[in-house]
Formats: C-alpha cells, structure tokens, sequence
C-alpha cells in the first residue's frame, strides 16, 4: 500500500475517529435522505367529488427514492468534493511551510506516487463519509429503479470530478505559501473552474461546460428522476436536458460523458504535470515552456471545436442559441442599435469570450512560465558563469517574449479562422470582412500579450497584480462611478476609460467592427474614437513597459 | 563522499553562498559554523537537493545531486534545524512511514524502525502520538527518522538546537558511532563547544564563503597560530620568566607579574617538546603543580575569526 495513503488511515481513521465520523455522516445522510424520501413518497389524491370530498394521501416509494436521489449526490459531493478539497489544499500548503513536504520530495518514491498518496491519503475521513452514504445509495437506485447503468457513469463522472478538484487543490497548496489562504483559495478556484466557468458554456463556449458533473447528471440521471406516471420534464429541466444530450465539436455530435471523461482527463493531465515539477523541486514554475505552449494550444483546439458550429452556420446550444431565435421585438434594445441586431449582438458575445477567455488564460500562463526578476537574474548568472552567450530560449529562466508571441499568434490564428469562416458562411450576415476587423483585435492582444510579459518580468507580485488592477480594473469601476453620476452626459468620457482596460475594450472594438449592430446614421456617440485612443494606450503601455525591462536587464 | 564544488546561491541579487567548495570524506564528521546569514543551512538545503544553486556542483556518493538528484536522495538522510512532524502519527508510524517510502519491506522495515527508535533513545515512548512530544523529544524522532533508511550520508541542521546536556551527549555518541562505521556526516550548529566535541574537520562560514576550513590542527598551522602552556605554581617564583626566556621554544604570553601563580606561554613545538620543556622547568628548580598543553578552542578561532575584516581571513 502506497505509505502516504496508509499514513492517511493512520493520522484520521483510528478507531475513535471512525466511530465518530461514522456517526456523523449517519445522521447527516439519515436525517436528509429520509426527509427527501418521505417528502417525495406522498401523492396528494385529489377528492372524487369536489368541494365536499375529502383528499387522500397515497404514498409511493419509487418516487420518494427518486425525489431523494438528487439530494443524496449533494451531500455526497459536500464531502469529498467541498470538504475533501479544502483538506487537500489546506494541508499540502501546511506540510509545504513547516517543511514535511520537504521529507517527502527527499523519499525515492516517484512523485507520482507522492501526488496520488496526497491526492487518496489526506481526505481518506471525507471517503469514509462518502462510504457511510452508500447503503442510502443502493436504496435508492433499487427502490427508485434507476437505471444501473446510467448511475454507473454518472459516479465515475464523479469520481473523475473528485480527482480533478482534489488534483487542483493539491496544485494550489504547492504552489500557495499561506495554509489557510491555500484552503481557501482551493475553494474559490474549484468554484470559479468547475462552478462559474461552465456558465460560459451557455455563451457557446460549450466545451466549458463539461468540467462539471452537471451534464451527466442533466444528460443521463435527471430524465429518469421525474416522478412514477409523469412523463413530461418542468420547463428548466427540459431546456437542460436537452443542452447537455450532446456536444457540437467542429462537424461532429460527441456524447456529454464521453466529452467530460475528454476535458477533465486533459486539466487532469495538466494538473498531474504542474505537480509534477513542483514535487521535483519547489523552486521550479509549475509550467515549462514547451508545456505552456501546449496547454495554450489544445485550449485554442477547443475553443475552436466548441465555436465552430456558431461561426459556420450561426446555431448555439444554451442561453445563446435561444436569444438568436427570439423574435427581436420582445427583447428591449437600446435606442442606438438596430432592430434586426440579435445575430450580431450574438456574435459579439461569442467572440468577447473567446478573446476574454483567452486573455485569461493567457495572464496565467504568463504568470506562471515567464520568469520573476529572481528567475532572470538567476539565468544570466548562470550564463555569466558557463560562458554561454544567451539562455537558451526553452530554459525557464529565459525571458518569455517569444513564449508571449507565440501564445498571442495562436489565439490570433484560431480568431482569424473562425471569422474566415463566419465571412464564407452563407448564413452568417453579421461579421464584417474588412481586414481591419482582424488586425485590430490581433494587434491589441499581441500590445496587451507583450505588455503582460514585460510586467511579469521586471515586477515581483505585488508590481505585477497591482499593475494589473490598476490597469484592467480600475478604468471599470471609474466608468461605474461615471455612469452612476450621469450616464448620457458621461458616456463618450466613459467610453475613453474603459478602453484602458482589454476587460472592456475588447467587446468595444467587436461592436465597433459589427456592421449590423451600429446605427451609422445616428450616433450617440464617437465609437471609433475611443478605439483609436484605447489601440494608443495600449501600444504605449507596451512600448513603455518592453523599455523599461529592457533597461532593467542590461543593468 | 560529498564533494561540493564551486558552489554558488543566489537568492534574487543576494548572493547567500558564494564559490564555496568543500569534501567531506567518508567516516568523518565536517561541521560548518558561521554566524546567522553565514549559507549554512542554504548549503544543506542545497546538498539535499531541496534549493536549486545557481551554479556548481554537488556529488554525494559519486552522484550529482543536480542531475541525479533522484539516485542522490537514497544516501541522504535531512534533518532540518526545527522538528516539524506528523503531528497525529504515532512515534513508530512516523518513523514507519519514512522506512516504507525509502523502500524498505516486511521484517527489514520492522528491525530497522526499532532499530533507529532504540539508537535516539525513543523506544519507551514509540506509541506516543507525535504531538504530545517535546521539543528535544520531537528532534529525537526527526533524527530517528532521519536514519531509519540507513543513509551513508546525514546532513544535519543545527541538530542539538532543543536538546537537553543529556540528550546532547547521546546524540554526539550517535553521530561518532555513526561516523565509525563509515557514513558521512554535515552538521551546522551554534553550539560550539557541540562542534569542537563532535566534528574532526570544521569550516567557518562568512557571508556566504568559506573562511577557513580542515582539522583545528591545520586550521592553527594554516593561521601561524601559537600553542599555549599553562604552568601552575604551588607558590609565586620570582626567576621563573627569567628562565622561561631561556627556553627557546617558550615566550610568556600573559602574565608578567612575577608573583602570579600561574603563568601562561606561548609554545612552539610538538608534545615531545613540551616534554622537554617540562624536564628543563623542573631541573630549574621549579615547582611545577600543573603543565596543561591547552588546545585550540573553536571558541577562539570563532571569534578570531570573526573580528577579522571580511577578506583578511
């Protein structure tokens, strides 16, 4: 048995712990499991003969089973997925600062054996919990007659989820120095990953939306858990059901489950490098370079599966396919855009995510492979020393403006080829073939790429996110206060502000290059000048921020 | 072995050790002493294959912890200078745990956890949970832990910094029994007079390099420094300096009151010739009570050392 599990049973499943927790998890799961089962056992039988009759109450077993299913899985998942998390996060960060970690990366095992000790050791009571709920489980799926197969993928999409968000926390606390922020931001990061992210996939980014067991659950259980007798879903349910029942990859149909066994497995495999290094030697970046390039590739990949049934025919799943059939008169617009707008409105969003989103994971990476000053100065150290003339380029300690090129090139490549597409589409009218609508979105982002870059290299963290905030957050919630005050009055002031921030100016230059969108006629306001003046600021920062890194380097 | 060449840390601008290169050969016990910021412990960390140095080399048992750092870790055995542990593992499952992850099986694991148990003296408390021991109880179980796996070489961090006198003369015992039979020990210590006990070859550390290093007999002949005779008198003997001078080997190095009754010199010469000396004393006439050749203290060179102006060592 792998030391570090053992040492887990050890440290939290004596005897005294495992009567304890097994107590709790027992009247936790009872007391919920009952409740839901009795709750949804009883059927209101109307009276025969209205108003004097009298109502009776019949119960049914299947659909109490069937009612508690739901409730049961989120209680399950509050204990290895909420609880075990935090434990991952929290002690892996522990062991990291008082120096036990240390032990371990000295032991021979090979840290693959390392990570799944900590991944399957350190929750070993949240497993037990879960093993407390299992007899619940069988009762329900029996009494409920669900179907055992159905029941089989959803777990090992669950037990996939489990690895991932444990596999994320553990990640985080090798990497975050405090225990309990580790702990914390462990939480926030498996909610912002697998809880907040997948919304995005109702803005047809649908590839997002299967980081989470949610499409299995909607795709595979929830059909089978309406009640003995009913056969139709509740409006919210159905739309659900029928977003997650299959996956739109490039020309292809995918079923959900085997596309999130796909994405999770990929962030997983991710993970499990980050790891890695990290158990390999504190001090190195999660990421290499080449590992960098490559994740950033198969995220574009991706993007670009998911996006392709939007830009060649103009069809979304989700939120974003149904406002493209609204009749637009039901949907109050501003006075300045056209009637006839949802397409272009719809495009608009798509392509704001895609270069938000890929922006973000840009930022990470950036964050994470390109040296911190430390680094660098390590690097040119260790060069002064060999007698080499430069670092060689795939070497962590070199500077990362190649890197930062090529991530930029690629996100531009996978734009450039979505709107090809979209302007050879003959369903799509809402996309201009200008060639100014790809240059400026590509050279904003390689300005904006760059100028992360140069951030990144010449501040430690609190230079860097300070920057940061100042620039891309700042412009925003000035452009709040400026409309609270007087939002027609301020408007082509705030237009100017928030086109210091790629948050709003991206979506601004989209608009901008939208022929469907604007009313050219009667402009409210100068929509062209604050691009000028947002592409301005933007070539700036990057002239300034490249300067003054290069300056500092030849120090 | 450990052979550590040209060894050189940077942490950001500053420089925490600097070309430093030392051996420690198999069988001895090398202490590196230095004031705090000295790079001691960044030089263990280093050896550990725990902190990644900007530049040099490091061979432990023929292998480079820098490109092997894998192969190095199976000789090495860290003892970090505070004792953190599993804090709800039983004294036998921490020492259990670590035997098990250096690989070690069946009745092998159970002999050699006993076995590094009884040598720190913890097998009356091998079924405490860790965290109701002491501090000095805990850096038992860290050292028990530490030579569980039968390491050739112990790097050991300020290893008696929470040790009762007790403790401290076993785990002096340990370290020399396990120098005997032939592994190779690091230590880093503030204790001096725990380094002048324990260690056979010293180096003095200063911001980041290596002042002075090798046996204290070597370190005195490297620094030209004299030996000093201490001679005891039951009563003051006013020729004594008088003869004293005579002897060539001799000079009088503190006292020049000719009613003290003890008196120290320099010497320059071996123990046979302090033998002679006391024959010439005592043919003199004097009544010689004590004759105590004394040693170099590594409290003294510490010191000599350390109120020299960097780059006059």
């Amino acid at each position: 048995m792998n030391p570090l599990i053992q040492r887990g049973f050890r440290e939290r499943l004596r005897p005294k712990n495992l009567l304890a927790s097994g107590i709790f998890s027992l009247i936790v799961t009872t007391t919920l499991y009952l409740s839901c089962f009795f709750d949804g056992m009883q059927i209101v039988i109307p009276a025969q003969d209205p108003p004097s009759g009298v109502a009776e109450l019949a119960f049914n077993p299947v659909n109490g089973a069937r009612e508690a299913f739901t409730a049961l899985l989120i209680l399950q998942g509050f204990f290895v997925m909420f609880l075990g998390t935090g434990r991952v996060a929290s002690v892996t960060a522990e062991e990291k600062e008082s120096g036990l970690l240390d032990y371990q990366r000295m032991t021979p095992m090979p840290p693959l054996s390392k990570i799944f000790g900590y991944l399957f050791g350190l929750p070993a009571r949240e497993y037990f919990f879960f093993l407390v709920t299992l007899p619940f489980l069988f009762h329900c799926v029996i009494v409920g007659k669900l179907p055992f197969w159905n029941i089989l993928h959803l777990y090992a999409v669950f037990f996939c989820s489990v690895l991932l968000y444990h596999l994320t926390a553990h990640v985080i606390g090798l990497v975050v120095p405090k225990p309990r922020a580790a702990s914390w931001v462990a939480r926030l990061a498996v909610l912002g990953l697998y809880i907040f992210l997948p919304i995005l996939g109702q803005a047809g980014v649908s590839f997002l939306s299967f980081l989470t067991l949610l499409p299995t659950y909607f795709g595979k259980i929830l059909p089978h858990l309406l009640a003995e007798g009913t056969d139709k879903l509740g409006r919210f349910e159905g739309q659900a059901v029928q977003f997650w029942q299959e996956v739109p990859f490039f020309n292809l149909t995918l079923s959900p489950t085997t596309f999130t066994f796909v994405m999770q497995g990929l962030i997983i495999l991710s993970l499990f490098l980050a790891s890695y290094r990290k158990w390999r030697l504190d001090s190195l970046p999660a990421f290499s370079k080449p590992m960098g390039i490559i994740l950033f590739a198969t995220l574009q990949f991706l993007l670009l599966g998911s996006l392709w049934p939007f830009f060649t025919d103009g069809q979304a799943s989700g939120l974003l396919g149904r406002m493209i059939q609204l009749d637009p008169a039901q949907v109050g617009l501003p006075n300045q855009l056209k009637s006839d707008s949802h397409p272009a409105i719809a495009m608009v969003i798509v392509q704001s995510t895609f270069f938000l989103l890929s922006l973000a994971a840009i930022l990470i990476l950036i964050n994470i492979v390109c040296p911190n000053p430390h680094r660098r100065l390590k690097g040119l150290q260790r060069i002064q020393r060999i007698g080499l003339p430069s670092i060689p380029w795939l070497a962590d300690e070199a500077p990362g403006a190649l890197f930062a090129t090529l991530l930029a090139f690629l996100t531009i490549l996978t734009y450039t080829t979505l709107h090809l597409l979209a302007v050879s589409s003959e369903s799509i009218l809402s996309i201009s073939s200008s060639p100014s609508s790809i240059l400026f979105p590509a050279s904003f982002l390689l300005f904006c790429t760059l100028s992360l870059r140069a951030a990144r290299e010449q501040w430690f963290n609190l230079g860097f996110w300070g920057f940061l905030g100042l620039l891309w957050l700042t412009p925003i919630l000035a452009c709040l206060v400026l409309a609270i005050n007087d939002f027609l009055g301020n408007s082509q002031l705030m237009l100017y502000v928030s086109s210091l921030s790629p948050v709003t100016f991206i979506p601004q230059l989209l608009i901008h290059h939208s022929p469907h969108l604007i009313d050219e006629a009667n402009p409210l306001v100068d929509l062209s000048a604050s691009i000028q003046f947002g592409m301005a600021a933007s070539f700036v920062c990057f002239i300034l921020l490249t300067y003054n890194l290069w300056k500092s380097s030849s120090k | 072995m450990i052979e550590v060449k040209d060894l050189t840390i940077h942490y950001g601008s500053f420089a925490a050790v600097e070309q430093l290169s030392f051996n420690v050969n198999s069988g001895s016990v090398f202490g590196l002493i230095g004031p705090n910021g000295a790079g001691k412990t960044s030089v263990l960390k280093a050896i550990a294959t725990l902190l990644e140095p900007t530049f040099g080399e490091i061979i432990v048992q023929g292998q480079s912890v820098l490109h092997q750092p894998e192969q190095a870790r199976s000789f090495l055995g860290y003892m970090p200078d505070f004792p953190p542990v599993y804090e709800d593992l039983k004294v036998w499952e921490f020492c259990d745990l670590f035997a098990q992850a250096y690989g070690l099986r069946g009745e092998n694991r159970k002999i050699k956890v006993l076995e590094s148990l009884h040598a720190t003296g913890l097998n009356s408390q091998m079924d405490s949970l860790c965290k109701t021991l002491s501090r000095g109880m805990r850096q038992r179980a860290l050292l028990a832990k530490t030579l569980v796996h039968g390491p050739s070489v112990l790097l050991l961090d300020e290893p008696a910094a929470n040790l009762d006198p007790k403790s401290r003369i076993d785990l002096r015992n340990i370290i020399q029994s396990l120098a005997k039979e032939g592994k190779t020990v690091l230590l880093s210590s503030h204790i001096l007079s725990e380094i002048e006990d324990t260690c056979d070859t010293l180096g003095f550390m200063r911001n980041g390099k290596m002042v002075q290093s090798g046996t204290l007999e070597e370190i005195d002949q490297a620094r030209k420094r004299k030996k000093i005779i201490t001679i005891g008198l039951p009563s003051p003997f006013p020729n004594l300096q008088e003869i004293i001078s005579s002897i060539p080997c001799l000079s009088v190095f503190e006292t020049t009151d000719p009613m003290a009754k003890e008196i120290k010199v320099c010497f320059d010469g071996d123990e046979r010739e302090a033998a002679r000396v006391l024959n010439k004393l005592v043919q003199a006439g004097v009544p010689v009570s004590a004759f105590v050749m004394n040693k170099t203290r590594v409290e003294d060179l510490f010191l000599e050392l350390e109120s020299q102006p960097e780059g006059k060592e």
